[in-house]
């Protein structure tokens, strides 16, 4: 009990703490101090954005996925191979245009930790399109499809 | 072979190799807990990739793991309440093994958590880590019943 209440404290004052509860729209992992700096946008607010070209959609699934379909112009940053993958793509990836991050679906976890990191490389123009892939296929909105398929 | 046993007994019974046994675990555990410790949030992705835990408590879990491995690993590195630490770093390394074993199951492409959860340098969940654990779980146990 000594211990939990240390580490409550230590929580409370380290500035990458994380709340003890999700964070809003049900998101874990974020530390305070990111939660309002990483945004959550709907995939209507997505599409508006990717019609005005404002946008760069990055995809952080994993690439034979990205290679089946993905959302038309987005650059593929598969999350689980970040730590090998960044120091290759840091000078390539605008600081400029609003990035918009997208996974799965509900709470794949995949975009909202790439928008971690690049919060933490110094990017500030980060959105997360809540619900990823799934809302925007659920939408009907465009996507490129490989016929051959990525997956083999 | 009968003298053999004897001499192994012996040798797992001595107060020094209790004594030894206990600093490696203890050890084992404190450092795997500084990185969680430094980086919540990261561990506590880590925790949701493992698919283990409803969305409510990640968060939580992500908090309280690391000082309860840190408090475990003092207290065998200490040498004081040596059964009680035992029995929770058996607990742990059993969580530990089930947790590895169902990513591996499901076919979970994940990283471990173990030590470092920065996804700079650390391991994949794999069978490779469950046997490594093994080594872990039979230090604690020896701790717990001869402690």
């Amino acid at each position: 009990m000594l211990a939990l209440g240390v580490g409550a404290i230590y929580n409370a004052a380290n500035p990458l703490g994380i709340p003890w509860l999700p964070s809003s729209g049900n998101r874990v992992g974020i530390p305070r101090a990111f939660e309002t700096r990483l945004p959550q946008i709907d995939a209507a607010q997505a599409q508006t954005l990717y019609e005005t070209g404002d946008a760069l959609f990055v995809d952080s699934r994993d690439a034979p996925d990205y290679a089946e379909d993905h959302i038309p112009d987005a650059i593929n940053l598969p999350m689980r191979k970040w730590g090998k993958l960044w120091p290759k793509v840091e000078s390539q990836l605008p600081r400029d245009r609003t990035l918009i991050l997208y996974c799965y679906g509900a709470h794949c976890g995949l975009s909202t930790r790439q928008g971690k990191a690049l919060l933490e490389e110094g990017y500030d123009k980060v959105l997360v399109l809540d619900y990823g892939w799934e809302t925007w296929t659920k939408h009907g909105y465009p996507t490129v499809k490989n016929p051959a398929g990525g997956k083999g | 072979m009968r003298r053999s046993m004897q001499v192994i007994r012996q040798v797992l019974t001595h107060p020094l190799f209790l004594r030894a046994t206990g600093i490696v675990v203890g050890g084992v555990f404190v450092y795997a807990s500084l990185d969680k410790i430094a980086r919540p949030d990261r561990f506590a992705d880590i925790v949701h990739d493992y698919q283990m835990l409803p969305l409510l408590f990640i968060n939580a879990f992500a908090l309280a793991m690391p000082w309860t491995e840190i408090t475990t690993g003092a207290a065998l590195i200490l040498g004081v309440w040596r059964r009680g630490a035992g029995l929770l770093a058996m607990a742990l390394t059993v969580a530990f093994l089930v947790a590895i074993a169902q990513a591996e199951i499901r076919g979970l492409d994940i990283e471990c958590g173990c030590f470092d959860v920065s996804g700079m340098s650390s391991t994949e969940a794999s069978w490779d880590l469950f046997l490594r654990d093994i080594p872990l779980l039979l230090g604690a146990a020896l701790v717990w019943r001869k402690g």
